[in-house]
């Protein structure tokens, strides 16, 4: 076996040895070193209403418009809405919204919503498009990224980096440890430094991995979480996935398999940070099991 | 099988069900349900019916009908998570599986969905919103369809595990699982990205915590894994492999293959792991807490085996 490929195993998550691993058998280059990138903080913010959505499953479309308005002054330090998002965003932009349509999809009112507030901030219509697929994403200058929040059973989380997979043109080539390289695609040349805001619909997030929707791993958190910084809000969007399988089984409930995709995402592919300590999280509005 | 002939009612309380039937194989699969369909394709997965029930007041039911190569396939399915309530259909036992396997489970509910097992049929009936009018649609649903199917006992090889070892060790039958995929053994306990076991639709395995309450402190935790593969040669192969790449460094000494042969064990970073190769069997622990408790529960599961002639 010492000339064979080292083969990425539990051992590695129990002795901190996956950079090492990873670096040799999945991206054939050394995995750089935490300390090479330069400390920075990225803002993540969580806003919450109590009232967004009902144990029926009823969105208040008025509440999530607030919501949408809080998550934008606070992410972008503007003031107004439409400040807020030409910040973000260029007047003559072709706009892709990148919903996720599977596996606890993005609900079609927040996509609405945010539809409805670039228009108000003046992005004629039919400027903003449905950029799911890689034919629609090339025709865009900006993406926003609207995942709905969820774990999943082949890469452990499948919410922010795991919503561009079908600009891959391929993504069975992103199984196994393969899920490690998900963040390459961020780095396509008709997607990289395309998305301008990440924003995670978490409603109604999936806790646990699937494959298919189980409501008892579903749950009122009504909240949208969003940030620049497509790692660090992948980040957060796992520590509040993680923390709530702890309080379901009440006891530690790893996702399996674990999400290897998140720190490749940082250290290999310079995508944003997965280090909690370089995030600061803001969090507005309701904090029942908040989970952070 | 259609719809007639699995005796899905064409109305249910406010629930009327539309004409059209979904059929789904493994070349469509993906196009169905995306990389989920990886899970069923983990199993000897042959078909897939799918029916609608709609209501103008209450929302949607969504049922799934899965049909397996065998009964076996249907309850690992079942068995990837035992939490719910138990469900009774007629004819078949709701016994919950912290009691016996003699009288296994066979239907769960929770939040609007229903999971059951019945003959060679895994089942997800899912109402798209929870109330006690679709709870009462969702059962009646899971009755029609478990009526008239056989209900034929669980896999061979989960009856091998003792449910009790040592007067110390208890089996956790709420978290066993049936599975023949490394990608399904990995979604339960990670074990590593390749498949390392040398896994496919010809093996069988089974695995399970077995969990120590000692009078004071946490619970601890031995897991165990017992993989069937369909000669002793590809069950030598496939724990060679395993030692390759979870235990590199390690000496390899797969040599016990008669009863009174010791396991093997190693200290790792988590605790002891042992295995041992028995015929066309591998038998694992991971995580014991000592060498003892991992040759313990290595042993009796070995006697366990040989009493039912599965050494060979």
């Amino acid at each position: 076996m010492k000339d064979k490929m080292p083969v990425l195993t539990r051992r590695d998550f129990i002795r901190g040895t996956v950079g090492v691993t990873l670096g040799a058998s999945v991206f054939g280059l050394q995995w750089p070193k935490a300390e090479a990138r330069a400390a920075a903080t990225s803002l993540v913010t969580v806003v919450r209403d109590k009232n967004a959505m009902d144990s029926a499953k009823n969105i208040d479309i008025t509440v999530l418009e607030k919501m949408l308005t809080e998550t934008l002054t606070k992410v972008t330090g503007q003031k107004k809405t439409k400040d807020a998002w030409l910040s973000l965003v260029k007047p003559n932009d072709v706009i892709g919204l990148v919903p996720t349509d599977h596996l606890n999809p993005t609900h079609d009112e927040v996509v609405e919503v945010v539809k409805n507030s670039l228009m108000d901030a003046g992005i004629p219509e039919d400027r903003i498009r449905d950029a799911q697929g890689p034919r629609n994403a090339k025709k865009c200058d900006t993406l926003i990224a609207i995942p709905g929040l969820k774990a999943h059973w082949l890469t452990g989380v499948g919410t922010v980096l795991k919503n561009y997979i079908m600009y891959s043109g391929s993504p069975s080539s992103y199984h196994k440890s393969n899920s490690a390289k998900l963040g390459e695609i961020w780095n396509l040349p008709f997607v990289k430094g395309k998305t301008k805001l990440v924003l995670v619909d978490s409603l109604y997030p999936l806790c646990d991995k699937g494959p298919q929707p189980d409501p008892r791993y579903q749950w009122n958190y009504n909240g949208l979480i969003a940030g620049t910084d497509p790692v660090a809000v992948e980040t957060v969007c796992l520590k509040i996935i993680t923390e709530k399988r702890k309080a379901i089984r009440g006891e530690p409930w790893p996702l399996s398999p674990p999400p290897i995709c998140v720190e490749a995402a940082d250290r290999v592919y310079g995508l944003g940070t997965s280090r909690m300590e370089q995030i600061q999280i803001q969090h507005y509005g309701w904090e029942d099991e908040l989970l952070l | 099988m259609n719809a007639d002939k699995s005796n899905l009612p064409k109305t249910v309380g406010v629930w009327n069900r539309l004409e059209s039937l979904r059929i789904i194989n493994s070349k469509n699969i993906f196009k169905y349900m995306n990389g989920a369909g990886e899970l069923y394709l983990g199993y000897r997965f042959r078909h897939l019916e799918v029916f609608d029930y709609t209501s103008a007041e209450q929302g949607n039911i969504l049922v799934e009908l899965y049909f397996m190569e065998s009964p076996d396939d249907a309850f690992g399915l079942l068995s990837l998570d035992w939490g719910g309530e138990p469900v009774s259909f007629d004819g078949a036992p709701a016994a919950t599986c912290k009691k016996s396997f003699t009288s296994p489970t066979r239907a769960l509910y929770g939040g609007g969905l229903s999971r059951m097992w019945s003959d060679n049929m895994y089942a997800r009936i899912m109402a798209e919103r929870e109330t006690p009018a679709s709870k009462k649609a969702v059962i009646t649903i899971g009755k029609a369809i478990a009526g008239n199917t056989q209900h034929p006992p669980e896999p061979l090889l989960v009856k091998i595990l003792p449910l009790e070892i040592g007067g110390v060790w208890n089996l956790r039958m709420d978290r066993l699982s049936f599975f023949r995929s490394h990608l399904v053994l990995n979604s339960i306990y990670y074990l590593s990205h390749e498949n390392i076991l040398d896994l496919d639709l010809s093996a069988e395995a089974v695995i399970a915590p077995y969990e120590y309450i000692p009078g004071s402190g946490n619970p601890k935790r031995s897991q165990f894994l017992l993989v069937k593969y369909e000669n002793p040669e590809r069950a030598h192969q496939a724990l060679n492999r395993f030692h390759d790449a979870y235990l590199p460094g390690y000496k390899k000494e797969i040599t016990a293959e008669t009863a009174a042969d010791s396991p093997s064990l190693f200290k790792l970073e988590d605790g002891w792991i042992g295995y041992k190769l028995i015929g066309k069997h591998i038998a694992i622990v991971f995580e014991s807490p000592d060498p003892e408790s991992a040759r313990i529960i290595l042993q009796k599961n070995e006697s366990n085996l040989l009493k039912k002639g599965g050494g060979s």
